[in-house]
């Protein structure tokens, strides 16, 4: 059994940038392009070195079908390094990484470029089926009177949009949006609007106190005639209690607590990392963030899709016998305040444990001062197929700072899954 | 031995169609072969030269096959094609023909013959019987083109590598081996002036969409669609409404008088190449084929005569030589072996890694059009500046490059994007150890670029090239400041960066001959033309041109309009006045440039007051809208305000002839003294510097050519003149004064009757 050690030797992404503003004209594999281009520069790396370039896309664009290839391309990746994009929904990100460890294990391979990139802004609009049958069916049509009992066809509903976006959030198998999975955390666990608003707070507070710190991990955007884009516009300084107070519930209307202030924003940006063997990296010189230790995915109910974090670190604990509270510093994707409450609340719970884990003592207890300390999605935004990616950096970042050992990090997936992983600063 | 033969080849040999073929002719530059189904091939390939070209044997060889083709009655068509990769005719043999034009003062009868005999056998060609296509892929020149008009149809691959034209006038010739003459009438009047008289190259694309030619194809399709030609029967007389409405004798004798008065305006009647393209092609519409072909030989024994087209021809040859030559610097340079892709390179030659990775500090005007450059030539490049705005206006700038080279149709937007997406653009210190090359383009201030070789020396491989985009300061002194001076060198690109081709590489005290030779090779690889030059203040190209500015400022602080100095020199043959020049580059840049030199040759340079006026008066030229001209709109107007820099009684002291004559002596003065200093080492060095990198008249060969031209007695005793009547730096340098006194000239005199 091998017991080689994935390095994270470096990272970088772009801002992230609330979806329609500064990049909404920028697609997933330009701003992915965007980071791999910056990941070289900084790193020195000669790209005919890299094995495969893996990324990580919810939402992939129609026109850059396999958007890890043409991110690879056109950052100057070799022609003869191959290329595939994973989809975790909002795990994808994470894939990247645990992929590029699978495939070091199994002998694909010792270097790897990976990452997420997401355009949330070009998630596109579409017809509806009925629309797609009758265009077909104008297409096919060859005489005039044809073409004509065709056209007669459509009906104004046929052209009402689908918006790719609100479908892209929703589950297919339980019919809930994202939204409304938090819903069902906070009324099952208890959490109130209060409380998800304080929490939303902290995420905006922490994210604008770390504002240089994150800088360390941001590329400039270069947008011709423009100013460069240098930094994140998601945090805002004008969050209290009385602002968030006056938004409306989106997704339980009158009753709900989950507001577009206490949810993750809907943002483009890009993530790069290059990630290689232990031995690869000790022979080229780099001195790595750190190493992937361990990971593990799990499932769980789509309607409580939120815990998945739960569910994962449990896993992981089981893999490698280190628990929570060993954690220096803990990312826990804030795709809901609500969502992360509950998480923090499940994972201390005996009862939950005992009931739904089938364990005798709870996880642990998860402490504010080692939760997402630079901020989460809530102030910096949710690229879905970046962040997964954007929280390893973060973290390894932070750990460098603080001289800690290691870092547990872990998302909800939307779909009803949990990812987490272990990072650690040596090997 | 060619290993791949196109398929189309192969095949008829397989099938035992060749049987047809008669055997090979002495000559060996086309082959002939006779498909089954009558279809005639004829297949250019020169042998032991990557391009096919007309000289007389290849000629007489064309014509033996097209007599053998007259009689052979099982050819129902011909189709001409070329089997070299990138080239189907590249047209006249240029060294036989500039032969004849060096040897003597007359034309050699040679010459007469050499014309008559390709406008006899592409005649013969256009007399065939049956249908006759070319098939053209890869370039097609002059010459070849007019084989190709001979021709009923054309058609051609949409590859990059084929480009159609008539460069004859660029050459101060004209096509004379029927282009004249048939051209109109394939494509109409207007369109045949405009392909003769500017000599523009077009690709496949724009050739199609004026009629140049008939179809395209890719180019293993070719022979296919060139049968499918080939059975329309000979080609009938256009009857386009274009080409009949422009194709009479009354409008083209009304056009004639029309665009020569134009032609004359915007050149000076200095080209007299295409003055005589304009009557021969004008004139040719509705006379017989006999008597334009008459005039086409009459005027192209005529303008071998003239100065101009013995120095255009030169300058083509200096570009060539500068696109291939690497022995410019005494060195013994090798020239690259040449590789097959996959193979591995040879163990027995150590040849020059070429450049890969090349870094670009600066984002600025320069930095960011080397950056752009580089990448349009396929070459990924880091573009380092100090923080993201002035990164952000790099891009900018390159940016809109690109998006200037797609409206012009010279890349597709694909393309355009492939080459901005090779931009790595950052900030602050990265580790350059893996580049290759590093071009410094910033600020021109010598502490600052000391410091920042003294970093680069120590934060790049021990292979990488520290280069220096200085146009004054001293690259020895930059490499001074670092541990590793021998691997310093200048590489001075001018400005604006993708229209300029030529680049000075200036050799420090330091620098090492390998570091220079991969330099050399390196501008070559980019597709710019260098010239080396010794580390010396202005290398060559700004040394010249400086006092020739300064003294226009001179000139016009004494009270000469501005008009009028500027128009001298256009008259003269220049692309630009010199004030107009000064504007263009910035007073600011110019005034630091020619401080630099001031200080260097105090002697007789002195930077002329008025330009810190302007400067100090905020009015840096065409940046600010405002300089010695205002440039509010396209075309600048003299800007009045300035005058009150001018001496206020000395207006009208100068006729235009004094104007240009003190400004041209001046530069013929700095351009010998130069070659005097060995700042480079030969005439032809400075002469094509001069040309390539200021548009110095080219007609004129360049100023020490032109020195040539007046004698170089008359150039010392006019510069003595001007120091007698009160200005001491036209001082004839002593090189002039020597070569002067012995009779001697710059370049060698061959032939020229005295």
């Amino acid at each position: 059994m091998k017991t080689q050690q994935l390095a994270i030797v470096d990272g970088v992404r772009t801002p992230f940038i609330k979806a329609g503003t500064d990049f909404a004209a920028l697609g997933a594999e330009e701003l992915g392009r965007v980071a791999v281009n910056a990941l070289l520069t900084r790193t020195g790396l000669d790209p005919a070195l890299v094995d495969e370039v893996i990324f990580g896309c919810v939402a992939q664009p129609a026109d850059a079908a396999n958007v890890a290839r043409v991110i690879a391309l056109r950052a100057g990746i070799p022609e003869s390094v191959p290329a595939l994009t994973v989809h975790r929904n909002c795990a994808s990100g994470m894939e990247a990484v645990t992929q590029a460890y699978e495939h070091m294990m199994a002998g694909r391979g010792e270097v790897f470029i990976v990452g997420g990139a997401e355009s949330m802004s070009q998630v596109p609009l579409m017809y509806p089926q009925s629309a797609a049958e009758k265009f077909t069916r104008l297409s096919k049509a060859k005489t005039l009177p044809q073409k004509l009992q065709a056209m007669a066809g459509f009906r104004p509903k046929d052209f009402s949009p689908r918006v790719g976006l609100l479908l892209g959030l929703t589950d297919p198998v339980c019919g809930l949006n994202m939204g409304q999975t938090a819903e069902v955390l906070a009324r099952e666990l208890g959490i109130s609007r209060e409380e998800q608003d304080a929490f939303a707070i902290e995420s905006h507070r922490k994210a604008l106190a770390a504002t240089e710190r994150l800088q360390e991990e941001i590329t400039p955007v270069y947008l011709p005639g423009k100013d460069p884009v240098v930094k994140d516009n998601g945090p805002r300084a004008d969050q209290s209690p009385e602002v968030l107070a006056k938004l409306r519930p989106i997704f339980e209307r009158g009753t709900g607590t989950v507001t577009a202030g206490n949810s993750s924003q809907v943002t483009d940006g890009a993530v790069a990392l290059l990630v290689m063997s232990g031995e690869m990296a000790e022979e080229l010189g780099y001195k790595p963030l750190g190493y992937l230790k361990a990971y593990a995915y799990s499932g769980c109910d789509p309607e409580r899709m939120g815990l998945g974090p739960v569910f994962a670190m449990d896993r992981l604990e089981e893999l490698t016998g280190l628990e929570i509270e060993q954690a220096d510093l803990l990312e826990v994707n804030e795709a809901f305040a609500a969502q992360v409450l509950g998480v923090l609340r499940a994972a201390k719970s005996e009862k939950f444990s005992r009931k739904v884990l089938g364990r005798r003592t709870p996880l642990g207890e998860v402490t504010m001062d080692k939760l997402n300390v630079n901020g989460g999605s809530i102030a910096l935004g949710h690229p879905v197929g970046a962040t997964g990616a954007r929280l390893i950096l973060t973290a390894l970042k932070e750990l460098e700072r603080r001289q800690g050992a290691r870092a547990l990090v872990s998302l909800c997936v939307g779909g009803g899954q949990g990812g987490a992983v272990w990072l650690e600063r040596s090997v | 031995m060619k290993a791949t033969k196109p398929i189309t080849e192969r095949i008829v040999t397989q099938t035992g169609e060749g049987d047809l073929t008669p055997p090979p002719l002495a000559g060996g530059a086309v082959q002939h072969e006779v498909l089954a189904d009558g279809v005639c091939v004829l297949t250019f390939d020169c042998p032991g030269t990557s391009a096919n070209v007309f000289n007389e044997s290849v000629l007489q060889e064309l014509d033996e096959h097209l007599g053998i083709i007259a009689q052979d009655t099982r050819v129902r068509s011909l189709v001409l094609r070329s089997a070299k990769e990138s080239i189907f005719i590249a047209g006249a043999d240029l060294h036989a023909l500039s032969a004849s034009l060096e040897s003597s003062a007359e034309p050699s009868p040679g010459l007469a013959n050499f014309i008559e005999l390709g406008q006899r056998v592409f005649t013969h060609l256009a007399a065939l019987k049956v249908p006759t296509v070319a098939a053209i892929h890869g370039a097609c020149v002059g010459g070849g083109m007019e084989l190709a008009i001979a021709c009923d149809y054309r058609i051609a691959s949409p590859d990059k590598a084929t480009k159609l034209g008539f460069p004859e006038t660029q050459l101060g010739i004209l096509p004379a081996w029927g282009g004249c003459t048939r051209l109109p009438k394939l494509v109409g009047l207007p369109v045949a002036l405009d392909l003769i008289l500017k000599g523009k190259m077009v690709p496949a694309r724009k050739a199609l969409k004026i009629g140049l030619i008939d179809a395209t194809a890719p180019k293993e399709r070719l022979l296919d669609l060139a049968r499918q030609w080939a059975r329309r029967g000979k080609r009938p007389a256009s009857r386009k409404f274009g080409v009949m409405l422009t194709n009479n004798a009354p409008v083209a004798r009304l056009t004639l008088p029309y665009v020569r008065t134009r032609l004359i305006r915007d050149t000076y009647g200095h080209y007299p190449g295409v003055l005589k393209a304009l009557e021969v092609t004008c004139l040719g519409v509705g006379s017989s084929l006999e008597n334009s072909l008459q005039r086409e030989r009459d005027a192209i024994l005529e303008l071998a005569r003239t100065e101009a087209s013995r120095n255009l021809m030169r300058l083509f040859f200096l570009q060539e030589r500068a696109k291939k030559v690497q022995a410019e610097t005494g060195f013994s340079l090798r020239p690259m072996p040449a590789r097959k892709p996959g193979s591995k390179p040879s163990k027995t030659v150590d040849y020059l890694p070429s450049i890969k990775h090349p870094a670009v500090i600066g984002a600025g005007v320069m930095g960011a059009g080397i950056a752009h450059w580089l990448s349009s030539r396929k070459l990924p490049v880091i573009l380092r500046d100090l923080n993201p705005e002035a990164v952000a206006r790099g891009m900018t700038t390159i940016h809109k490059n690109y998006e200037d080279a797609v409206k012009r149709h010279i890349l597709t937007r694909t393309e355009a994007r492939a080459g901005y997406d090779r931009i790595y653009p950052v900030t602050g210190n990265v580790s350059l150890k893996h580049t290759d090359l590093v071009i410094e383009a910033a600020v021109e201030k010598m502490d600052l670029k000391k410091e920042l070789f003294r970093q680069l020396a120590e934060n790049t491989g021990p292979e990488t090239i520290l280069a220096t985009n200085t146009s004054a300061l001293s690259v020895s002194e930059i490499a001074d400041a670092t541990n590793l001076p021998e691997r310093v060198v200048g590489i001075h690109f001018f400005n604006p960066v993708h229209r300029m081709q030529l680049v000075e590489v200036v050799v420090g005290h330091h620098t090492d001959p390998v570091v220079l030779e991969r330099t050399v090779r390196f501008v070559q690889q980019i597709g710019k033309l260098p010239v080396v030059v010794s580390d010396s203040p202005g290398f060559l190209v700004n040394r010249i041109l400086m006092p020739y500015l300064m003294e226009a400022a001179t000139l016009f602080t004494m009270g000469a309009r501005i008009e009028d100095i500027d128009g001298a020199m256009l008259e003269f043959g220049m692309p630009m006045g010199p004030l107009r020049l000064v504007d263009e580059v910035g007073l600011d840049v110019a005034h630091h440039v020619a401080e630099t030199l001031t200080l260097s040759f105090a002697d007789r340079m002195n930077t002329p007051g008025v330009l810190k006026n302007l400067l100090a008066a905020g009015l840096l030229g065409r940046k600010s809208k405002q300089g010695f001209y205002r440039h509010e709109s396209k075309t600048p107007r003299p800007n009045e305000a300035v005058a009150m820099f001018q001496h206020p009684n000395g207006a009208e002291q100068y006729s235009r002839t004094d104007l240009q004559r003190r400004m041209v002596l001046l530069m013929i003065n700095e351009a010998a003294r130069c070659l005097e200093e060995e700042v480079v080492t030969s005439p032809e060095d400075v002469d094509f510097a001069m040309v390539m990198g200021t548009g110095f008249a080219p007609f004129r060969g360049g100023p020490l050519r032109y020195a040539d031209s007046l004698g170089l007695a008359r150039v010392v005793s006019e510069l003595q003149h001007e120091m007698d009547l009160g200005d001491p730096y036209f001082a004839p340098c002593t090189l002039l004064r020597s070569k002067a006194a012995s009779h001697e000239t710059f370049y060698p005199q061959k032939g020229v009757a005295v």
